[in-house]
């Protein structure tokens, strides 16, 4: 997708059919973010950071709480404009297109950029409804068969074969582990370019997250994957670079997840992985 | 300091390596003072003893194991570890190496050679070892270096020593008297050259041990391959 194409299917408001080519694997930046601050009054969450994210691959964002790395992710779809008090400064960018901007849709924005939160969070609606929602509410039911979206969303999500014969059951009688694979099929049936994910095992257990994290796997193939995890040994196991943000809202270091793992740079990032404090 | 007693642990297996170093150490210059004064009584104890070395390297292997699986140690702790599993299968075979001097003492009935100083390799390869083991324990990575290059005049020794024994056996076969003497200067040089790689093969653990503290301190791998 080229940059002017992707800034945009932000401004129109036309919902965009088909699938967009999944056959470049090209590891371009799809999110970069340049001396960017994020304020919630006038507390500052995020001081001065810089990244290119590449797409098709899991970036993974680490650190202390309240080190602002959710705030980022928020950033990203613009999840924090619901927040009066929050202001952002300098320079987040999605395709190229500053996503600050005032010609951006951001309802079109959270359609290229989806997200899956901490707790599982079903419509109280049928498994069905969860996945097809989002293409309702887009308009998208008329243009695609549904059924067929849905079985797709729900396969991409690993849970297709768990629920094909109990689709009209409620979202809610699932399993945690379930429901938030629920969620993910959810967020990828719009067909999103990236995926943001808060803990999104954190409210799993190891069983239910192991899950979730071979999804991950998989779903890279398709989308780019930014998730925010408390677990160091998650971010390890399965991302390919990782951010480490310290308090204050500072990146300090942004590397190949092998290298933060086993020799970053920064002596702040060695006592934070290795626990000596934080 | 967060993290107390997973701190504690990491300190408690570098205090133990270095401890399972100090015995290694000790068996391999005794084995060699067995070989230089032919005392085959200390010599049996250095065979005997053996299995403490050995259950020292279980017992090393295990702490490694479970600091790997509960505590799951990431960066410089990670190479710490990493490194400190590695040195000790080292000192294992240094302590294996010294069972073989052990033995080769306890074999000899005669005196040949006097021309190589085995116990001047000895001591320089036992020296290797301990400066490799301090390397490790202070994190020096210039000490690192310097055992490789030891290694080096180690092993132009051995070559030395190598090739006066297969002088001495290409004479001896142009000058043979009758099959006992011939079977009796096979099993000399047999032994001798068995000495020889015994002890080329301790400065090669030590080398071993440096490139793994090298790796541990800096994640430089320069000397591992």
């Amino acid at each position: 997708m080229s940059t002017k194409d992707a800034d945009q299917s932000l401004i129109t408001t036309d919902v965009q059919t088909g699938s967009r080519d999944r056959t470049d694997r090209t590891h371009e930046t799809v999110v970069k973010a340049r001396n960017l601050d994020v304020y919630y009054g006038d507390e500052q969450a995020i001081s001065g950071v810089s990244m290119d994210i590449p797409e098709h691959e899991v970036t993974a964002i680490i650190g202390p709480s309240g080190c602002g790395k959710s705030t980022f992710l928020r950033s990203i779809n613009r999840m924090n404009d619901q927040i009066d008090v929050c202001r952002v400064e300098g320079d987040l960018s999605f395709h190229g297109k500053n996503v600050y901007d005032e010609d951006v849709d951001p309802v079109a924005l959270r359609r290229k950029v989806g997200q899956v939160f901490q707790k599982p969070n079903p419509f109280p609606k049928s498994i069905y409804d969860n996945v097809a929602y989002g293409l309702r509410i887009q308009g998208k039911a008329d243009e695609v068969d549904l059924d067929d979206a849905v079985e797709r969303a729900l396969r991409g999500a690993a849970l297709w074969d768990e629920v094909k014969d109990k689709l009209d059951s409620s979202g809610l009688d699932l399993s945690g582990g379930q429901q938030q694979r629920l969620c993910i099929a959810r967020a990828i049936a719009p067909d999103p370019e990236v995926i943001l994910m808060d803990e999104p095992t954190s409210a799993l257990d190891p069983v239910a997250a192991s899950k979730i994290e071979d999804l991950i796997d998989e779903l890279v193939e398709e989308y780019t994957v930014i998730i925010v995890t408390h677990n160091m040994q998650q971010a390890a196991r399965i991302s390919d670079q990782t951010a480490v943000f310290l308090t204050g809202g500072e990146l300090v270091e942004f590397d190949e997840t092998a290298t933060i793992f086993e020799d970053p740079d920064d002596d702040r990032v060695e006592d934070y992985i290795t626990g000596k404090f934080g | 300091m967060a993290r107390t007693d997973y701190q504690h642990q990491l300190e408690q297996l570098r205090e133990d390596v270095l401890e399972m170093s100090a015995l290694v150490c000790q068996r391999l210059r005794r084995a060699l003072e067995a070989l230089e004064t032919k005392d085959t009584a200390l010599a049996e104890g250095i065979i005997t003893g053996d299995h403490e070395i050995n259950q020292l390297y279980l017992d090393l292997e295990q702490q490694c194991i479970e600091l790997l699986a509960l505590q799951q140690p990431v960066a410089g702790d990670l190479r710490f570890v990493a490194a400190s599993f590695k040195i000790i299968t080292d000192l294992e075979r240094i302590g294996d190496l010294a069972v073989n001097l052990a033995e080769y003492t306890k074999q000899a009935e005669r005196e040949r050679y006097s021309e190589i100083d085995i116990d001047y390799i000895g001591t320089q390869t036992v020296e290797m070892v301990e400066t490799a083991m301090e390397a490790y324990a202070t994190d020096d990575v210039a000490a690192t270096h310097e055992i490789a290059a030891t290694d080096d005049e180690v092993d132009t020794l051995c070559e030395g020593a190598s090739e006066v024994v297969v002088r001495d056996l290409l004479e001896a076969e142009t000058t043979s008297i009758d099959e006992l003497t011939d079977d009796a200067l096979l099993e000399d040089v047999s032994r001798m050259l068995l000495t020889i790689r015994d002890l080329e093969r301790v400065g090669d653990h030590a080398v071993n041990i440096a490139a793994r503290t090298l790796y541990m301190v800096e994640n430089d791998d320069e000397l591992i391959y």
